[in-house]
């Protein structure tokens, strides 16, 4: 073979490997890797209890109870729900409605206990006044992520 | 390419430089002052109160960390194609100002997501693959110290600079591909920005002042680094010439 | 084309040398693995949980500080430059390489692996899990580092160098090698994702890392 055949066909060879790479690829991110859980797919994975995990969602509208430090609350996608107890100082952005991730262990109860707790921002920023008038005009969509 | 040997010419660049530099100094004052000014007097979000104004510096700063990778992988093809000293040295400063600006943004974050998010930092997709490029600066700025003006040097950091170009489009995209606690992007978005106007003109206001800031540091570093070599070189052959090289105390006693 | 598995036994041997990174690889993967309970003290179950990050952190820095010398040899004495002439493309030279290396420095690592997993009181799955990963994650780190040692070729004491421009690179066989070795024994995520996925980081390294390497050896070699 030539240099030049040789190197046509080194070049051949790693496009081949290449392209099993990137099918590869799309075949493991049809399970994709995740910073975290919704409820809903923690309901169909059936995890073992004490898992640790991190479970992204809403905090449910009136499912916040404090007591001291002690703060219990339902974590909801809409369409299952997770229950959820924390200790500890919450983040600005923690209120009803708004995007929660926790971070903890699943308990033998199936509830969860969190370590930690971040509020997740969404991509939107307005002035308070623009906000509430679109929530007059009925065209907010929910404080879905 | 008319251009490119016009003004890579490292001459022709010092004429351009001090004919732009005051130019592109004006204009980046004149847009950081408008830009601050929108930055102070904007509303504060429905969410997050006042402290959205960091948003001001962070998303510059992060824009112009990854202009500034941009800028030096092409500096690094300009290295490696044609040798050009001028892309040499264009490549060297930029590593230099992307890592300020990746430091900033870092920074900058963390003091945003410690009352909001209620942690300092968190290993989501995004926040990693920023301190990654933050560490391929630090890489690159470490291979200049160790091999100082040599054309080997410049060679070694241009190819790592072009493998490590890989990461930008994994930064970009990080929000997307994967459940991120860090926000999507708000402004180049399917439909149109989610920033209310009010908050979006002073946002872009600063970009833009943040990429002259960058083209202005830039300019005026790779000015310097010319100056530094030529007179590196100067200095070297007056030391070869027999004369002694500056200021006479500085030389060993006899 | 038998130039190949003549070069393969060469860089074999030298590697088998005393002096040559292979035993000496192992024997700082021990020495690593054995430091952290130290640090982190013998609790057992905190052990089992971070045992195959230990691991997988330990293989890395061993394949790192093995790989600068891949180069730097051949340089020295002058057979860099019979690869450049070679009519052997350069880059399969540096795949020849790589394999080699692998097999004298990579592949005692992981035979070591489940012994050291055991003393980090690892299940049976989690050993299997460590083991796999590391078989099919370490190529990578090897091809990878390959670049920076290429990259660095002319500098002399280039190791530490090496190394920082090489790490940032090989986060992403960290992430996804960790996560597959937990993955393993049990946790939220199906093994075969994160494990596709590092075998997919694998093949691209082995497709693209030979010609970066060859590419760094030939503009630094003029």
């Amino acid at each position: 073979m030539t240099r030049k055949g040789k190197r046509l066909t080194l070049i051949a060879g790693a496009m081949a490997v290449l392209g099993l790479a990137a099918g590869l690829m799309l075949f493991a991110l049809r399970d994709n890797i995740v910073f975290f859980y919704t409820p809903s797919e923690l309901a169909k994975k059936q995890v073992a209890a004490g898992a640790r995990l991190r479970i992204g969602g809403l905090v449910k509208e009136g499912s916040v109870v404090k007591n001291g430090h002690d703060v219990n609350f339902t974590v909801t996608d809409k369409t299952n729900d997770l229950a959820v107890s924390y200790t500890g100082l919450l983040p600005d952005l923690f209120r009803e409605g708004q995007g929660v991730v926790v971070d903890g262990v699943l308990q033998p109860t199936g509830a969860f206990r969190a370590d930690s707790v971040l509020a997740k921002h969404d991509e939107r920023y307005m002035p308070r006044d623009v906000a509430d008038a679109l929530k007059k005009q009925g065209v907010w969509q929910g404080e879905t992520k | 390419m008319s251009f490119l040997s016009t003004y890579a010419n490292p001459t022709r660049f010092l004429r351009f430089a001090e004919g732009a530099l005051p130019w592109l100094s004006g204009a980046t004052l004149l847009l950081l002052a408008i830009g601050l000014y929108g930055a102070f007097t904007a509303p504060p979000d429905y969410q997050q109160g006042e402290t959205v104004r960091i948003m001001y510096i962070h998303v510059p700063s992060a824009w112009i960390a990854i202009f500034a990778y941009v800028v030096m992988t092409s500096a690094s093809l300009g290295v490696l194609v044609w040798r050009h000293p001028l892309a040499d040295a264009a490549q060297k400063t930029a590593a230099n100002l992307g890592a300020a600006f990746t430091f900033i943004c870092l920074v900058t974050g963390s003091l945003w997501g410690k009352p909001m998010w209620g942690t300092f930092w968190v290993w989501d997709a995004r926040l990693t693959s920023m301190l990654v490029l933050f560490l391929l600066y630090l890489g690159l700025i470490a291979v200049r110290q160790t091999m100082d003006d040599t054309p080997r040097g410049a060679r070694i950091a241009a190819i790592m600079t072009l493998v490590g170009a890989i990461d930008i489009p994994i930064i970009k995209y990080s929000v997307d591909w994967w459940n991120t606690l860090h926000q999507p992007a708000s402004v180049f978005r399917i439909g149109g920005p989610s920033i209310s106007g009010s908050m979006l003109w002073p946002l872009i206001i600063m970009t833009l002042a943040g990429t002259l800031l960058f083209l202005t540091l830039h300019v005026m570093a790779i000015r310097n680094e010319i100056l530094r070599r030529r007179l590196a070189r100067l200095s070297m052959q007056a030391v070869r010439a027999g004369e002694p090289a500056g200021d006479e105390s500085m030389e060993p006693a006899k | 084309m038998s130039a190949l598995p003549a070069l393969f036994l060469r860089e074999w041997r030298v590697a088998r040398r005393i002096g040559g990174s292979g035993a000496m690889g192992v024997v700082f993967f021990l020495t690593l693995v054995a430091i952290v309970p130290f640090a982190v003290g013998p609790d057992p179950n905190l052990l089992a949980r971070i045992g195959p990050a230990i691991l997988w952190i330990a293989a890395l820095l061993a394949t790192l500080l093995c790989l600068d010398r891949l180069f730097q040899a051949d340089a020295e004495d002058g057979s860099l430059d019979l690869f450049h002439l070679a009519e052997t493309p350069l880059e399969l030279a540096v795949l020849v390489k790589c394999a080699a290396h692998w097999a004298a420095t990579g592949l005692p690592l992981i035979l070591a692996a489940p012994f050291l997993g055991l003393m980090l009181q690892q299940e049976r799955m989690a050993l299997v899990g460590v083991v796999a990963t590391l078989l099919v994650g370490t190529p990578a780190l090897t091809l990878i580092g390959a670049i920076g040692a290429a990259a660095t070729v002319t500098v002399r004491r280039g190791g530490l160098l090496m190394a920082l421009l090489v790490l940032p690179l090989t986060i992403p066989v960290l992430i996804f090698g960790v996560s597959a070795a937990e993955a393993a024994s049990g946790g939220t995520v199906p093994f075969y994702a994160p494990f596709a996925i590092l075998c997919a980081i694998t093949l691209a390294a082995l497709a693209l890392c030979p010609f970066a390497a060859a590419a760094a050896l030939r503009y630094l070699g003029e």
